[in-house]
């Protein structure tokens, strides 16, 4: 092989190979799956298993929150498909919510699903269009989610017991 | 240096060694990146390993040489940079007064290397005892130390370190994995620091060209 070839693959190869480095670095994947997910989502060709996805949803719907995120999880292992970890903090949100308090532990886990669903959408936006849903914008969700780790005054406003979950 | 060496083997080697330095098992994977004292002891051993003859920055870099080639040793020397950066935040202890003392340590070793200029064959060999020694200290003694099981040479570090306060010297306790990615880290550093092209090649007369020639002729 000519010198200036070799040359030129080792450049590229060293380039991309430090780009992953990078990567790796920034993102910090804890599993193998999130390893391999977060490499082919980087090229494009990314796919959830859209059959755990249609279980999750079913069990979201029915309320079954605890089994719905585990279908999610298991529909987007990698975590790099923002509408999957945006019904996952969705069902932290709902089955966090309460008329009389809020669960913050379920919510601070809702939060972190869908920071990491506006950090995965293009150009952070994401809208789902689900009419189940009565916030269908990541943002909106995440506005709510912190609001309900906030404390506030009205917190112990009596009339809070009339206020409905989205 | 042959160019597949220079432009392949060498620069994902040292990559190698500054993605696994970083590698950090405990409850979950963390990735540490160099610290700035970290990068300034890297500049300290690239400076050490020029000035040792360790390193031919000019069989990289030169007018001689075409773009391509430049670029690639360039690359080159980027790669051996982090790597070296990457090297020492292995070999240093993460928090506590451990990490001071061994920050203080490496600083003094490396300027009175550079100061002393040994030639490259003793500046390898002390490099290898360098690491060697952090890792022993690092993996062993104090991750003995800071492990929660109440082992025999625990016990007996524990009666040689009476009367220490042992809040100072205990690290996070990680896998034991860990040690190992560190040692395979280091080797690699080490390795990867002797194919380096060096200046025993170079013909330093003034008006020579880069060529390859034997050491003996430059010390005649």
């Amino acid at each position: 092989m000519r010198e200036a070839t070799i040359r030129a693959i080792g450049l590229a190869a060293v380039g991309g190979y430090a780009a992953f480095i990078g990567w790796v670095y920034v993102r910090e994947p804890q599993t193998t799956a999130e390893l391999t997910g977060g490499i082919t989502a980087a090229i494009g060709a990314y796919r959830i298993d859209q059959q755990a996805f249609d279980d999750g949803l079913q069990f979201f719907r029915r309320e079954q929150f605890e089994a719905a995120r585990t279908a999610f999880e298991r529909a987007d292992a990698a975590r790099q498909d923002p509408r999957t970890q945006f019904y996952i903090a969705y069902s932290f949100y709902r089955q966090g919510w309460g008329r009389v308090y809020q669960d913050d532990a379920l919510f601070r886990r809702g939060l972190e699903a869908v920071t990491r669903a506006i950090a995965l959408a293009p150009d952070g936006r994401l809208v789902v269009d689900d009419t189940d849903l009565k916030m269908r914008s990541a943002d909106e969700l995440k506005a709510e989610l912190e609001a309900g780790l906030r404390l506030e005054l009205s917190d112990v406003n009596p009339l809070r017991v009339f206020k409905s979950r989205k | 240096m042959n160019a597949a060496r220079e432009a392949i083997y060498l620069p994902v080697l040292f990559l190698t060694v500054a993605l696994l330095g970083g590698v950090r098992i405990g409850q979950r994977v963390t990735l540490l990146p160099p610290t700035p004292f970290a990068l300034i002891l890297a500049l300290l051993l690239t400076g050490t390993l020029v000035k040792c003859g360790a390193l031919a920055p000019e069989r990289l870099m030169s007018a001689s040489r075409r773009t391509l080639a430049n670029l690639n040793g360039f690359v080159l020397l980027v790669a051996m940079f982090l790597a070296s950066a990457q090297a020492f935040n292995a070999a240093t202890p993460d928090v506590g007064l451990p990490r001071v003392v061994f920050s203080v340590f490496l600083l003094v070793l490396l300027l009175n290397t550079l100061a002393a200029s040994p030639d490259r064959v003793h500046v390898l060999r002390s490099l290898m005892v360098v690491f060697g020694s952090a890792f022993v200290i690092k993996f062993i003694v104090l991750a003995t130390l800071s492990s929660p099981v109440d082992g025999r040479l625990k016990q007996a570090l524990l009666l040689l370190l009476e009367g220490v306060t042992l809040g100072t010297l205990t690290q996070e306790p990680f896998h034991a994995v860990t040690g190992y990615l560190a040692f395979v880290t280091l080797l690699l550093f080490l390795i990867g620091l002797m194919l380096l092209p060096n200046a025993a090649h170079v013909d330093r007369r003034p008006g020579a060209a880069l060529q390859a020639r034997p050491r003996s002729d430059l010390q005649g």
